[in-house]
């Protein structure tokens, strides 16, 4: 039993953490942008596939071909944004509609020229092998994942704490108007936010490609995550998306290590999501705020 | 008597008497024609093309679920994205009892409806306590979660293989028969949704409806009591998206949540809904047509690279047409009744 104990408190804060990087992306433009980023899938999808193709088409290595991915996914977070996001901003079910079928272009062309029985394999190992803790034997590259997401969502908070720019972006999360007034550029850190969106979610599929399966509808079962976190922990609020990912992560360790039932990992977060949202429908935190 | 023609009608001149019939179809008021041209086309089509015939079901049954979902977000004020959860909970229903017990799709219909009604009512409280983008969260996981349900329970629901040997809706013997029964018996269902739903948004309901659609508070205080609007429009279109359920079970034969749950069919349900005209019932026909017809003919035409050129084109026509493609025959501005998405903005 203790045993037991131990490996879902091991994996509550390996899952925790991971599920922070993957979720405070969604977060962000959640509380900043204010719209319910249904594209957001295509993120992972892209960062793989794109990486790929330029070792497969150009036999580039894997930094250079990870750079040209994070720059491609770059212009298209800006071209979404001009495109799609700031000329439909008050027609939101216009947005979601449009970001999803982004989010299907980009996962059928994937699957068009990289079909799953093609296996893609990112050689991103950063730490070979494996730790023992107690009785739990984890790969060294999840518990890297899992160092990572929690030092970047650090980085995040530090940044939107203790900068200027994040200190403008904030306001603009607190009030869009005010913030104009202010003399804050908010479209230009409207795009700068969606630029910055990218970086967790990089690093979180980088990180977890050599351990977990690769194929191009992966986005989906992330995003879902994403998803539960954000709407537990109050839609933006980065504390709440920090809190609520440890809850999610402990919900899954605990379904798959005590219950011994791990098919019902999405179903028992949802029925914890559900049950918060009845006594709390805002979340966990108040949602106003990015902080 | 005289037959004169003028820019946008005909005039008829018989002695005193005096006819005018307006050219352009988006002055025909009578509803009867188009109906008349939609029963007509399965017709022509089972005579001269019969392989049109399951495009022209699809559509229909695409146009069938996307006008109670359209009854749904007026009159809930929200935008319901797992729609396909109650074809998930009617198709099972139907495929369960067809295949286990043996039952008639007669009765199987009724058992599906009323599972549909009883998980519209279970999960129709989503429409009281979540709001705006929470809402939208919520219902967008639900089918997925049903998804996975099937594939623990694979017992049961056989995982993405499906449930197989369901009894058909029609068996006359001769396939191209029993399709084009199955084509007009679609276009019988989507059109009796339409009557109904068009009573519906015609009554003093609607009112009440885009009363809670603008601000449900001013709503509340108008004395609309908003929990009771709310709840009927949420579960009795619930209902009537299971009775579809119901029907792809038994025109199929077959059933399997990986076909209809995932995102991809609510896209589809969405986009009739959106290129349509945007929440408008009669947009939901064209839509469902305009996206069946150009899915198979992406299908037929353009090969293995038709998945990523379909939204790639469906894209360009949801932001290049505003009002929908309802909207472009549209003689004056209606009243926009889908509601937008906004939690805090």
């Amino acid at each position: 039993m203790l045993g037991v104990i131990e490996t879902t408190i091991v994996y509550t804060l390996l899952m925790g953490s991971l599920y922070l990087l993957v979720a405070v992306g969604f977060s962000l433009i959640c509380g900043v942008l204010r719209i319910f980023h249904l594209g957001y899938a295509y993120i992972f999808v892209a960062t793989i596939y794109l990486t790929w193709m330029f070792m497969d088409l150009l036999g580039w290595g894997l930094v250079p071909s990870i750079a040209a991915m994070a720059v491609i996914q770059a212009g298209l977070a800006v071209a979404i944004y001009k495109g799609l996001v700031s000329r439909y901003m008050k027609q939101e079910e216009l947005i979601i509609t449009g970001l999803l079928l982004v989010a299907i272009i980009i996962e059928q062309a994937a699957l068009r020229w990289y079909p799953i029985q093609t296996g893609v394999y990112l050689e991103t190992t950063v730490i070979p092998g494996m730790t023992q803790i107690g009785a739990t034997t984890i790969s060294n590259q999840l518990l890297f994942a899992a160092t990572v997401g929690i030092v970047v969502t650090g980085l995040f908070v530090l940044f939107f704490l203790k900068t200027k720019t994040g200190l403008a972006v904030r306001a603009i999360s607190y009030d869009l108007y005010s913030s104009r007034v202010m003399g804050i550029q908010v479209e230009r850190l409207y795009i700068f936010v969606m630029i910055l969106v990218l970086i967790p979610v990089m690093i979180a599929t980088l990180a977890v490609a050599p351990v977990w399966a690769v194929d191009p509808t992966m986005g989906w079962g992330y995003m879902i995550t994403a998803i539960l976190v954000v709407v537990l922990g109050g839609l933006g609020n980065l504390k709440g998306t920090i809190i609520a990912s440890y809850i999610i992560g402990f919900c899954h360790a605990f379904v798959s290590f005590v219950v011994a039932e791990p098919r019902f990992m999405t179903l028992s977060a949802l029925v914890v999501v559900l049950i918060v949202l009845i006594v709390r429908p805002q979340g966990i935190t108040k949602t106003e705020s990015l902080w | 008597m005289e037959l004169e023609v003028k820019r946008d009608r005909l005039v008829l001149r018989v002695r005193a008497n005096k006819w005018e019939w307006t050219i352009e179809p988006r002055y025909w008021r009578n509803p009867l024609v188009y109906v008349g041209l939609l029963v007509a086309l399965p017709i022509v089509v089972y005579f001269v093309y019969p392989s049109l015939l399951a495009t022209i079901i699809n559509a229909n049954l695409l146009a069938a679920i996307a006008i109670p979902l359209a009854w749904m977000t007026i009159g809930t004020g929200r935008v319901n994205f797992g729609p396909q959860f109650y074809i998930g909970a009617g198709g099972y229903a139907a495929a369960l009892l067809s295949i286990h017990y043996g039952l008639h799709p007669v009765l199987t219909l009724i058992v599906a409806a009323l599972v549909g009604l009883a998980f519209g009512f279970i999960t129709s409280p989503l429409a009281l306590i979540a709001g705006g983008l929470y809402y939208t969260l919520l219902t967008l996981l639900l089918p997925l979660v049903f998804l996975e349900i099937t594939f623990i329970y694979t017992g049961l629901f056989k995982g993405d293989v499906g449930l197989a040997g369901v009894a058909p809706l029609v068996d006359t013997g001769r396939f191209s028969l029993n399709i084009f029964l199955v084509a007009l018996l679609s276009l019988a269902m989507m059109l009796i949704y339409m009557f109904i739903i068009d009573k519906v948004l015609r009554s003093r309901y609607a009112v009440q409806m885009a009363a809670i659609n603008d601000d449900e508070e001013v709503a509340n205080s108008m004395g609309v009591n908003v929990n009771k609007v709310k709840i009927i429009s949420f579960a009795i279109p619930a209902m009537m998206i299971a009775i579809i359920g119901w029907f792809y079970a038994h025109y199929y034969g077959t059933f399997a949540g990986i076909t209809f749950l995932p995102l991809v069919f609510m896209l589809k349900i969405l986009l009739v809904i959106m290129i349509g005209g945007r929440a408008q019932i009669y947009g939901c026909i064209i839509g469902g047509y305009f996206i069946a017809f150009l899915e198979m003919i992406l299908i037929r035409t353009m090969g293995d690279i038709s998945p990523v050129l379909f939204p790639v084109i469906l894209l360009i026509l949801l932001l290049a047409l505003p009002e929908g493609l309802f909207g472009v025959y549209r003689k004056r501005h209606y009243r926009e009744y889908l509601p937008t998405l906004h939690v805090r903005r």
